[in-house]
């Protein structure tokens, strides 16, 4: 295993071998006559980057449903530290440290960005508990100053605090995925997966948010894993300490950024066979 | 038994012919349009006031209503109305829709008068000619709705098929904004679709105006029974709803041959048939998992890339229940607490009549407010609320006078006894996209009326249930307060729910399921939640209003009253407290002043207003008394921070206006953009 760092990301090579956040193992989805995923495993270590690739159609969507909870595999397991998850739902996999983002952020537009942090928090740290919630007035007041460290804390790491009392309804694309990013975060994951959060964001968009996900990694104060499918392979490759690549439902390569780099199946499968070697030199 | 499938013909012709524009317009627009009862009376109506009272002749009296008059209100409607609604929420397409099913037969009555006709002549010359096929005797009347079904079928599918026109309908169906990118204006093909939908609703009135009568209440329960033929058809397949509704007359007719004449039951269970068979097709549906929203989506990838999330969503996108704003607590709650102390005032000030009046007023506040839980927070559109109050009311009644229960356990009661219906519903309806979920609560609500409503103990001799009120309020100013304060301590309780985790969550489960079930949030506990909240609300409600009318009588809770309700309420502001009230206050008074003071031609502006009140959620989507005020508010702001009003275009965001966003089909998209502060 390389043990090369790209910038900003954590190596976890480097560090003591520690038991991965999620891992999957022969993960296998058919619809109909069509084999989507073919045995097809990962393993994401904690506070780490994790990239997921692949040319259209190769099944990154596929893996990406069935890690979280959306879709039920054929056969194959799904791990969340150590606990075997495959067959919890979505909203019993969030309880147990996993976060996910949207390609389309999934925003509830009736409430403000602040909102969408309180109610991440609260759900997580203070289950709703209907007829308290009906009879008990402490609604009135203002949040506990733990919940207002909390949210406070994640406004600002994701520089969102300008923008804190908005309705999200009027943010830009890129604002939204940060709040969408955010409302993951005040759950306090082990792990969020991140579905083409770079996608339809323009460069200093994306820059502000490659940003975004070093200082997410990188915080003290709660470790967390990002495994994040992209199309945007040069972004992938600078961000992640470590890479998967599939291709026709098929795991065909895994390693660092430089390890993929100089990967000729990948190459193959996004260039094609004949432009992937021509000169008998990858391009 | 010939005579039974011949008569059965008939009725199925006209159920095929109205399920026919049904379909298409459903498929072209995604609009299942709730008001082709009203239309179909409204032409009705037109042609029999020509024919009869002004003695045209049957071919230009027809000509003119069924071939100018039907399409030209198809046009007319879709202009001022379906065009706003084609990206629209199915929410607020089947208000909407439910609008215009409330204003379009008080218009009518404005228009040609109140005039009670049970008897309408069709398209065949009077008297009508008889035939005898295979001994039994058919009518000139039915030979024509024959026709006119085989017309049906054979040009519409040929049309569909094989003519430049269908193509280019076919092709909006899949993607309006493609279809103009190609350089086929759709609207110029909605348009003509409409025009189409009502000649069928035209055709289908005249035709069924001989059978049922010239009553808006008949023909709104004939085309809702045409609804069992669409969603057989899954909202698309022509030849199947035109078969399906064929079908459907002639089991209907059937049944009469193997039921006992002498039966008090007979006539329910005629009554009830469509609504079961609507009840059947339903649950093949969902036992097909075949019912998700999914199905309501129309337009291709593009159409929907252009459509903002929540886009003309219908309420609850006011946006924070957590944020004060600047202006701070008072502010936020200085207009309900004023509005508190005026209907208190109220009873006060009103003598005699009219205290009674109060009374009923705010028993109504408190049903509405179960509309505020379902529609308002939970974004469910439920069109059997009353069916929650009606129960509510038919138990307590039967509790107080028949068991001796003291009235305010009566009426506890009966709010638990709606609660678990409400509950199973709610189950039952879980993932069930919002058109279908409307449909199965107005079955549910139209089988209760049918069914159980009608029951001997609770019609009693059509009198209804006596109901008392408890010893200490027995006056009618008491009761007003004991009414008043019910409905005080409710939206205490919704109020505080919505400022909760739970209300947040609600929120959540609202704009985005999948985004909520990825946090945590069980999307099946918060519906449920609100399924049974809200009928046990509106069973309470029911049994406040029984004790202020002083009898719980089983035809105050017919299921299409309901949709009046919920249009009253909608025109006033379905997410707001405050809104219940004055809705209750105005879906009382109203009709009340304009009978007491006003010319007797006033008496149908009241379902007229709340009727293009719901019409309008397309345009304003948080109804009437919110804009109001957050149009104060925003006023309020702007003084506080001592500069000129922000425009007030997006009422939905605060510090928000809209833009209009040029869109490939011809509507504006609107999209939501922040103004800097």
């Amino acid at each position: 295993m390389s043990t090369d760092t790209e910038a900003g990301a954590v190596a976890p090579e480097t560090l003591a071998p520690a038991p991965p956040v999620l891992e999957a193992s022969g993960v296998t989805v058919r619809f109909g006559g069509l084999l989507a995923l073919s045995d097809v495993g990962l393993a994401i270590p904690p506070g780490t980057i994790v990239g997921l690739v692949g040319p259209n159609g190769a099944g990154k969507s596929t893996l990406f449903a069935v890690l979280s909870g959306l879709l039920r595999p054929a056969s194959g397991r799904v791990h969340l530290r150590g606990r075997d998850i495959t067959k919890d739902s979505p909203q019993g996999r969030a309880r147990q440290g996993m976060a996910r983002t949207f390609q389309q952020p999934e925003l509830f537009l009736g409430l403000t960005v602040r909102e969408h942090i309180v109610l991440a928090h609260r759900v997580r740290f203070s289950r709703q508990r209907l007829w308290r919630d009906m009879v008990d007035p402490r609604s009135l007041l203002p949040s506990s100053r733990e919940e207002k460290e909390r949210v406070d804390t994640l406004l600002e790491l994701l520089d969102l605090t300008q923008v804190a009392r908005s309705a999200v309804g009027g943010l830009p694309l890129g604002t939204s995925r940060l709040v969408e990013i955010a409302r993951a975060l005040a759950t306090r994951p082990d792990i969020v997966l991140l579905d083409e959060p770079l996608s339809g964001l323009d460069m200093k968009e994306t820059e502000n948010l490659a940003s975004v996900f070093q200082r997410v990694v990188n915080n003290e104060d709660h470790r967390v894993s990002l495994l994040m499918v992209e199309h945007d392979v040069a972004t992938v490759l600078s961000l992640s300490s470590r890479i998967f690549v599939l291709n026709f439902g098929e795991l065909i390569a895994s390693g660092t950024p430089a390890e993929i780099r100089g990967n000729e199946s990948v190459r193959s499968a996004y260039l094609g066979d004949d432009d992937a070697t021509v000169g008998g030199k990858p391009q | 038994m010939l005579q039974y499938v011949i008569a059965g013909l008939v009725l199925g012709g006209i159920y095929a012919i109205a399920s026919a524009g049904l379909v298409i317009t459903y498929v072209s627009s995604g609009i299942l349009n709730f008001s082709f009862g009203a239309l179909a009376y409204f032409v009705a109506r037109f042609y029999y006031y020509l024919h009869t009272q002004e003695n045209w002749g049957i071919i230009y009296s027809a000509l003119l209503a069924i071939l100018v008059a039907g399409p030209a209100l198809g046009v007319l409607l879709y202009f001022a109305l379906f065009r706003h609604l084609r990206l629209s929420s199915p929410l607020v397409k089947v208000v909407a829709t439910l609008g215009l099913l409330v204003a379009v037969p008080a218009i009518s009555t404005l228009i040609f008068g109140t005039q009670a006709i049970e008897s309408a002549p069709g398209l065949a010359p009077q008297p009508v000619r008889v035939f005898s096929f295979l001994g039994v005797a058919v009518t000139l009347d039915q030979v024509i709705v024959y026709i006119c079904v085989v017309a049906t079928v054979v040009v519409g599918s040929a049309v569909l098929r094989y003519t430049d026109v269908g193509l280019k309908v076919r092709a909006m169906v899949d993607s309006p904004a493609m279809t103009a990118l190609s350089g086929t204006s759709p609207n110029a093909v909605s348009i003509g679709v409409w025009a189409v939908s009502t000649f069928f609703a035209g055709l289908a009135g005249v035709l069924a105006a001989p059978i049922i009568g010239l009553d808006p209440n008949n023909f709104t329960l004939l085309i809702a029974a045409a609804f069992a033929a669409v969603i057989a058809a899954k909202f698309r397949s022509l030849p199947i709803a035109v078969g399906v509704g064929l079908a459907m007359g002639v089991v209907t007719s059937l049944i009469q041959e193997y039921l006992p004449p002498s039966s008090n039951w007979t006539a329910e269970i005629i009554d009830a048939v469509p609504f079961m068979f609507i009840a059947v097709f339903l649950v093949y549906n969902l036992v097909r998992r075949d019912t998700d929203s999914g199905a309501e989506r129309v337009g291709g990838a593009l159409d929907r890339a252009i459509t903002p999330q929540g886009a003309n969503q219908m309420a609850g996108s006011t946006a924070s229940a957590l944020e004060g704003g600047s202006l701070g607590l008072m502010a936020k709650f200085a207009g309900p607490v004023v509005l508190i102390v005026v209907a208190a005032l109220l009873p006060i000030i009103v003598q005699g009549f009219w205290v009674g009046l109060m009374a009923q007023a705010f028993a109504y506040g408190i049903i509405f407010l179960s509309f505020t839980l379902v529609t308002g927070e939970g974004g469910m559109i439920w069109l059997c609320q009353i069916t929650f109050a009606g129960v509510g009311a038919l138990t307590a009644s039967q509790l107080a006078t028949n068991h001796g229960w003291p009235v305010l356990a009566a009426i506890a009661a009966g709010g638990l006894v709606a609660l678990p219906m409400g509950l199973l519903i709610g189950f039952l309806t879980i993932r069930l996209g919002d058109l279908y979920v409307a449909l199965v609560t107005l079955t549910f609500g139209l089988l209760m009326e049918n069914l159980v409503f009608t029951m001997g103990i609770f019609q009693n001799l059509g009198l209804g249930v006596n109901m008392g009120r408890p010893d200490f309020a027995v006056s009618d100013h008491a009761f007003a307060y004991l009414c008043l304060v019910a409905f005080v301590i409710v939206a205490l309780f919704i109020f505080n729910l919505r400022r909760s985790t739970t209300g947040l969550a609600l929120n959540a489960v609202r704009w985005s399921p999948p985004g909520a079930r990825t946090l945590g949030i069980s999307v099946v506990q918060m519906k449920i939640i609100v399924a049974g909240l809200g009928a046990l609300v509106a069973g309470i409600g029911g049994g406040f209003l029984a004790a202020a009318q002083t009898t719980a009588q089983p035809g105050n809770f017919a299921t299409f009253l309901g949709v009046v309700w919920l249009a009253a309420l909608v025109t006033i502001g379905v997410r707001s407290n405050a809104a219940a009230l004055v809705a209750g206050i105005t879906f009382t008074m109203l009709p009340a002043i304009a009978l007491a003071y006003l010319p007797s031609w006033t008496g149908q502006l009241p379902a007229i207003l709340f009727g293009l009140g719901a019409i309008g959620v397309a345009k304003f989507p948080d109804g009437t008394l919110e804009q109001s005020g957050e149009i104060f508010r925003r006023r309020l702001l702007s003084l506080a921070n001592g500069r000129a009003p922000a425009p007030a275009g997006d009422l939905r965001a605060p510090g928000a206006r809209l833009l209009a966003a040029p869109a490939t089909n011809g509507d504006a998209t609107q999209v939501v953009e922040e103004v800097p502060s």
